[in-house]
Protein backbone atom coordinates (compact mmCIF):
# COMPACT_ATOMS: atom_id res chain seq x y z
CA UNK A 1 0.00 0.00 0.00
CA UNK A 2 1.29 3.69 -1.00
CA UNK A 3 0.18 6.87 0.19
CA UNK A 4 0.46 7.30 -3.81
CA UNK A 5 2.85 10.62 -3.27
CA UNK A 6 6.26 10.90 -4.73
CA UNK A 7 9.21 10.03 -1.97
CA UNK A 8 12.87 9.93 -2.20
CA UNK A 9 12.20 6.27 -1.20
CA UNK A 10 10.11 4.26 -2.65
CA UNK A 11 7.79 2.37 -0.39
CA UNK A 12 8.59 -0.54 -0.94
CA UNK A 13 12.44 -0.08 -0.25
CA UNK A 14 11.12 1.10 3.38
CA UNK A 15 8.84 -1.79 4.06
CA UNK A 16 11.45 -4.19 3.15
CA UNK A 17 13.63 -2.24 5.71
CA UNK A 18 11.72 -2.08 8.35
CA UNK A 19 12.56 -4.19 10.55
CA UNK A 20 16.52 -3.56 10.37
CA UNK A 21 15.07 0.13 10.87
CA UNK A 22 13.73 -0.61 13.95
CA UNK A 23 16.52 -2.77 15.13
CA UNK A 24 18.93 -0.28 14.36
CA UNK A 25 20.18 -2.62 11.53
CA UNK A 26 20.58 0.72 9.11
CA UNK A 27 23.25 3.00 8.37
CA UNK A 28 22.54 6.34 9.37
CA UNK A 29 21.73 7.41 5.69
CA UNK A 30 19.37 4.72 4.64
CA UNK A 31 18.22 6.01 8.63
CA UNK A 32 17.72 9.19 7.98
CA UNK A 33 16.10 8.33 4.89
CA UNK A 34 13.58 6.15 6.34
CA UNK A 35 12.48 8.27 9.20
CA UNK A 36 11.98 11.08 6.59
CA UNK A 37 10.06 8.74 4.48
CA UNK A 38 7.68 7.68 7.48
CA UNK A 39 6.78 11.72 8.60
CA UNK A 40 5.17 11.85 5.04
CA UNK A 41 3.72 8.55 4.36
CA UNK A 42 0.75 6.89 6.40
CA UNK A 43 0.91 3.90 5.27
CA UNK A 44 4.32 3.02 5.79
CA UNK A 45 4.41 4.38 9.20
CA UNK A 46 1.41 1.70 10.37
CA UNK A 47 3.16 -0.43 8.83
CA UNK A 48 6.25 0.44 11.25
CA UNK A 49 3.49 0.59 14.03
CA UNK A 50 2.72 -2.72 13.29
CA UNK A 51 5.71 -4.70 13.53
CA UNK A 52 6.22 -2.59 17.26
CA UNK A 53 3.25 -4.23 17.64
CA UNK A 54 4.08 -7.21 17.43
CA UNK A 55 7.34 -6.96 18.74
CA UNK A 56 5.47 -5.76 22.22
CA UNK A 57 3.23 -8.82 21.60
CA UNK A 58 6.24 -11.44 21.11
CA UNK A 59 7.80 -10.15 24.22
CA UNK A 60 4.88 -10.19 26.43
CA UNK A 61 3.84 -13.77 25.54
CA UNK A 62 7.67 -15.04 26.08
CA UNK A 63 7.23 -13.02 29.45
CA UNK A 64 5.07 -15.13 30.83
CA UNK A 65 7.59 -18.55 30.48
CA UNK A 66 7.94 -20.04 33.66
CA UNK A 67 11.32 -22.21 34.17
CA UNK A 68 10.35 -25.43 35.86
CA UNK A 69 10.34 -25.53 39.39
CA UNK A 70 13.37 -27.37 40.09
CA UNK A 71 15.75 -27.14 37.13
CA UNK A 72 18.05 -24.67 38.08
CA UNK A 73 18.87 -27.13 41.04
CA UNK A 74 18.75 -30.29 38.86
CA UNK A 75 21.49 -28.55 36.50
CA UNK A 76 23.71 -27.32 39.62
CA UNK A 77 23.33 -30.60 40.68
CA UNK A 78 23.66 -32.90 37.68
CA UNK A 79 26.12 -30.84 35.37
CA UNK A 80 28.01 -28.40 37.65
CA UNK A 81 28.62 -29.92 40.68
CA UNK A 82 29.74 -34.17 38.94
CA UNK A 83 33.30 -32.30 37.87
CA UNK A 84 34.28 -35.92 37.86
CA UNK A 85 33.30 -36.54 34.22
CA UNK A 86 35.89 -33.94 33.37
CA UNK A 87 38.50 -35.16 34.88
CA UNK A 88 41.17 -36.50 32.45
CA UNK A 89 41.30 -40.50 31.70
CA UNK A 90 37.73 -40.40 33.58
CA UNK A 91 35.51 -42.51 31.39
CA UNK A 92 32.73 -42.36 33.43
CA UNK A 93 29.40 -40.87 32.25
CA UNK B 1 13.47 -7.13 26.86
CA UNK B 2 14.84 -8.72 30.11
CA UNK B 3 18.21 -7.53 32.11
CA UNK B 4 20.46 -9.48 31.61
CA UNK B 5 23.56 -9.77 33.56
CA UNK B 6 26.62 -8.37 31.75
CA UNK B 7 28.59 -10.69 29.40
CA UNK B 8 31.89 -10.60 31.63
CA UNK B 9 32.48 -10.59 35.04
CA UNK B 10 35.20 -9.04 36.91
CA UNK B 11 36.55 -12.29 38.45
CA UNK B 12 36.79 -13.88 35.38
CA UNK B 13 39.07 -11.02 34.86
CA UNK B 14 40.64 -11.39 37.68
CA UNK B 15 41.45 -15.69 37.16
CA UNK B 16 42.26 -16.06 33.52
CA UNK B 17 40.36 -19.47 32.38
CA UNK B 18 43.19 -21.23 30.77
CA UNK B 19 42.65 -22.77 27.11
CA UNK B 20 44.13 -26.49 27.23
CA UNK B 21 40.61 -28.33 26.21
CA UNK B 22 42.03 -31.81 27.72
CA UNK B 23 42.27 -30.08 30.94
CA UNK B 24 45.64 -31.44 32.19
CA UNK B 25 46.15 -30.63 35.75
CA UNK B 26 48.76 -28.04 36.66
CA UNK B 27 51.45 -29.02 38.90
CA UNK B 28 50.02 -29.48 42.15
CA UNK B 29 53.24 -27.18 43.67
CA UNK B 30 51.77 -24.29 41.88
CA UNK B 31 48.46 -24.86 42.68
CA UNK B 32 48.42 -23.78 45.94
CA UNK B 33 49.40 -19.78 44.54
CA UNK B 34 46.37 -17.69 43.86
CA UNK B 35 48.53 -14.98 42.76
CA UNK B 36 50.38 -17.04 39.89
CA UNK B 37 48.28 -15.63 36.27
CA UNK B 38 49.58 -18.57 34.69
CA UNK B 39 48.03 -21.24 36.60
CA UNK B 40 44.56 -23.06 35.27
CA UNK B 41 41.58 -23.15 37.90
CA UNK B 42 40.67 -26.38 39.32
CA UNK B 43 37.62 -28.28 38.43
CA UNK B 44 36.05 -27.43 41.66
CA UNK B 45 36.78 -23.70 40.63
CA UNK B 46 35.75 -23.99 37.48
CA UNK B 47 32.39 -25.39 38.53
CA UNK B 48 31.52 -22.45 41.13
CA UNK B 49 32.42 -19.83 38.19
CA UNK B 50 30.02 -21.44 35.95
CA UNK B 51 27.32 -21.68 38.00
CA UNK B 52 28.03 -18.29 39.35
CA UNK B 53 28.53 -17.02 35.77
CA UNK B 54 26.26 -19.38 33.41
CA UNK B 55 23.33 -20.20 35.64
CA UNK B 56 21.88 -16.90 35.65
CA UNK B 57 20.66 -17.16 31.60
CA UNK B 58 18.64 -20.25 32.41
CA UNK B 59 15.35 -18.22 32.33
CA UNK B 60 16.11 -16.66 29.21
CA UNK B 61 17.65 -20.15 27.65
CA UNK B 62 15.06 -22.17 28.63
CA UNK B 63 12.08 -19.42 27.11
CA UNK B 64 13.77 -20.03 23.94
CA UNK B 65 13.92 -23.81 24.01
CA UNK B 66 10.40 -23.86 24.79
CA UNK B 67 9.58 -21.70 21.63
CA UNK B 68 12.03 -24.07 19.49
CA UNK B 69 11.05 -27.55 20.47
CA UNK B 70 7.18 -26.32 21.08
CA UNK B 71 7.02 -28.41 24.71
CA UNK B 72 8.13 -28.01 27.77
CA UNK B 73 9.34 -31.77 28.34
CA UNK B 74 11.59 -31.14 25.47
CA UNK B 75 12.70 -27.44 26.34
CA UNK B 76 13.53 -28.82 29.55
CA UNK B 77 15.63 -31.76 28.49
CA UNK B 78 17.34 -29.50 25.26
CA UNK B 79 18.47 -27.14 28.23
CA UNK B 80 19.98 -29.27 30.46
CA UNK B 81 21.90 -31.15 27.79
CA UNK B 82 22.71 -27.57 27.01
CA UNK B 83 24.38 -26.94 29.91
CA UNK B 84 26.24 -30.09 29.90
CA UNK B 85 28.07 -29.21 27.22
CA UNK B 86 28.90 -25.77 28.16
CA UNK B 87 30.34 -27.31 30.64
CA UNK B 88 32.05 -29.38 29.27
CA UNK B 89 33.56 -27.04 27.22
CA UNK B 90 33.55 -24.17 29.78
CA UNK B 91 37.89 -24.38 30.14
CA UNK B 92 37.91 -23.46 26.49
CA UNK B 93 35.46 -20.75 26.71
CA UNK B 94 37.57 -17.23 25.72
CA UNK B 95 36.92 -15.01 28.59
CA UNK B 96 35.68 -11.62 27.30
CA UNK B 97 33.54 -12.68 24.59
CA UNK B 98 30.19 -13.17 24.97
CA UNK B 99 28.98 -15.69 27.17
CA UNK B 100 25.37 -15.44 26.72
CA UNK B 101 25.88 -15.62 22.71
CA UNK B 102 28.35 -18.30 23.83
CA UNK B 103 25.01 -20.04 25.59
CA UNK B 104 22.44 -19.19 23.03
CA UNK B 105 24.99 -20.79 20.30
CA UNK B 106 25.33 -24.25 21.99
CA UNK B 107 21.29 -24.33 22.82
CA UNK B 108 20.97 -23.82 19.41
CA UNK B 109 23.13 -26.04 17.76
CA UNK B 110 22.29 -28.91 20.58
CA UNK B 111 18.35 -28.12 18.91
CA UNK B 112 19.39 -28.83 15.60
CA UNK B 113 21.69 -31.67 16.04
CA UNK B 114 19.79 -33.66 18.73
CA UNK B 115 16.05 -32.46 18.54
CA UNK B 116 15.06 -31.40 15.25
CA UNK B 117 15.56 -34.73 13.41
CA UNK B 118 14.22 -36.17 16.18
CA UNK B 119 11.00 -34.57 16.15
CA UNK B 120 8.12 -35.94 13.99
CA UNK B 121 6.07 -33.66 14.29
CA UNK B 122 4.55 -32.66 10.40
CA UNK B 123 4.81 -28.95 10.86
CA UNK B 124 9.01 -29.54 11.38
CA UNK B 125 11.16 -29.46 8.58
CA UNK B 126 14.60 -30.66 8.21
CA UNK B 127 16.21 -28.28 5.85
CA UNK B 128 15.91 -24.25 5.45
CA UNK B 129 14.87 -24.73 1.44
CA UNK B 130 11.73 -26.48 3.25
CA UNK B 131 11.11 -24.32 6.25
CA UNK B 132 11.15 -21.39 3.37
CA UNK B 133 8.89 -23.02 0.99
CA UNK B 134 6.79 -23.32 4.46
CA UNK B 135 7.00 -19.87 5.01
CA UNK B 136 5.97 -18.77 1.64
CA UNK B 137 2.63 -20.72 1.84
CA UNK B 138 1.82 -18.80 5.68
CA UNK B 139 2.75 -15.33 3.59
CA UNK B 140 0.37 -15.97 0.84
CA UNK B 141 -2.40 -17.60 2.69
CA UNK B 142 -1.90 -14.22 5.22
CA UNK B 143 -1.65 -12.00 2.43
CA UNK B 144 -4.52 -10.40 0.46
CA UNK B 145 -7.94 -10.21 1.25
CA UNK B 146 -10.41 -8.68 3.89
CA UNK B 147 -8.47 -5.38 5.86
CA UNK B 148 -6.12 -6.29 8.55
CA UNK B 149 -7.37 -5.90 12.10
CA UNK B 150 -6.86 -2.56 13.61
CA UNK B 151 -3.52 -2.55 15.43
CA UNK B 152 -5.25 -2.21 18.63
CA UNK B 153 -7.02 -5.21 18.35
CA UNK B 154 -4.22 -7.16 18.54
CA UNK B 155 -3.85 -6.11 21.98
CA UNK B 156 -6.80 -8.07 23.11
CA UNK B 157 -5.41 -11.19 21.86
CA UNK B 158 -3.93 -13.72 24.72
CA UNK B 159 -0.46 -14.54 25.06
CA UNK B 160 -1.83 -18.29 24.36
CA UNK B 161 -2.74 -16.74 20.35
CA UNK B 162 0.69 -15.06 20.42
CA UNK B 163 2.37 -18.24 21.14
CA UNK B 164 0.50 -20.32 18.94
CA UNK B 165 0.91 -17.74 16.08
CA UNK B 166 4.84 -18.27 16.67
CA UNK B 167 4.28 -22.14 16.84
CA UNK B 168 2.88 -21.93 12.85
CA UNK B 169 5.86 -20.06 11.75
CA UNK B 170 8.98 -22.42 10.59
CA UNK B 171 11.53 -22.48 13.16
CA UNK B 172 14.69 -20.86 11.89
CA UNK B 173 11.95 -17.49 11.21
CA UNK B 174 10.65 -18.24 15.06
CA UNK B 175 14.13 -18.61 16.42
CA UNK B 176 15.22 -15.70 14.45
CA UNK B 177 12.28 -13.57 15.68
CA UNK B 178 12.83 -14.59 19.38
CA UNK B 179 16.36 -13.79 20.02
CA UNK B 180 15.80 -10.60 18.42
CA UNK B 181 12.50 -9.25 20.47
CA UNK B 182 12.53 -11.12 23.30
CA UNK B 183 16.31 -11.83 23.89
CA UNK B 184 17.50 -8.40 22.09
CA UNK B 185 20.80 -10.04 20.68
CA UNK B 186 22.30 -8.02 17.51
CA UNK B 187 21.51 -9.51 14.02
CA UNK B 188 25.27 -9.83 13.78
CA UNK B 189 24.96 -12.15 17.17
CA UNK B 190 22.09 -13.65 15.91
CA UNK B 191 23.82 -14.70 12.97
CA UNK B 192 26.31 -16.47 14.98
CA UNK B 193 24.12 -18.11 17.21
CA UNK B 194 22.04 -19.99 14.51
CA UNK B 195 25.42 -19.98 12.22
CA UNK B 196 23.61 -17.92 9.08
CA UNK B 197 24.77 -14.66 6.78
CA UNK B 198 23.51 -11.62 8.59
CA UNK B 199 21.37 -10.76 5.62
CA UNK B 200 19.44 -14.24 6.07
CA UNK B 201 19.08 -13.09 9.50
CA UNK B 202 17.61 -9.45 8.89
CA UNK B 203 14.95 -11.51 6.09
CA UNK B 204 13.98 -14.54 8.67
CA UNK B 205 13.25 -11.63 10.82
CA UNK B 206 11.82 -9.35 8.67
CA UNK B 207 9.19 -11.99 7.12
CA UNK B 208 8.91 -13.81 10.70
CA UNK B 209 7.07 -10.57 12.07
CA UNK B 210 5.56 -9.83 8.68
CA UNK B 211 4.29 -13.91 9.22
CA UNK B 212 3.05 -12.95 12.70
CA UNK B 213 0.94 -10.29 11.86
CA UNK B 214 -0.86 -12.19 9.15
CA UNK B 215 -1.71 -15.14 11.57
CA UNK B 216 -2.13 -12.70 14.62
CA UNK B 217 -4.76 -10.55 12.48
CA UNK B 218 -6.59 -14.22 11.68
CA UNK B 219 -7.01 -14.92 15.09
CA UNK B 220 -8.12 -11.28 16.06
CA UNK B 221 -10.98 -11.85 12.71
CA UNK B 222 -12.04 -15.56 14.00
CA UNK B 223 -12.21 -14.38 17.59
CA UNK B 224 -14.48 -11.16 16.39
CA UNK B 225 -12.17 -8.73 17.51
CA UNK B 226 -11.87 -6.77 14.25
CA UNK B 227 -13.85 -3.64 14.82
CA UNK B 228 -13.99 -3.78 18.40
CA UNK B 229 -12.20 -0.05 17.94
CA UNK B 230 -14.33 1.00 15.38
CA UNK B 231 -11.29 2.58 13.17
CA UNK B 232 -10.83 2.30 9.71
CA UNK B 233 -7.25 1.74 8.66
CA UNK B 234 -5.19 4.45 7.20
Amino acid sequence: MSCGRPHETPCSQVVASLSAYIDGEVGAEEYRLIAVHLTECPPCEHQRQEVRRVQALVARASAGIATPEGLRERIRVTVVSDTSHRRPGNDQE
Amino acid sequence: MPEAPAATDPHRSEQPVGNDPTGEPSDPSDACDPSDPGRELSDEELSTLFATDALPYLDQLYGTALRMTRNPADAEDLVQETYAKAFAAYRTFQQGTNLRAWLFRILRNTFINDYRKAQRQPRFQPTDELGDAQMLDIETRSAGGSRSAEIEALELLGDDDVSAALAEIPEEFRTAVVLADVEGFSYREIADIMDSPVGTVMSRVHRGRKALRGLLDKYAKNQGLVGAWGGEES
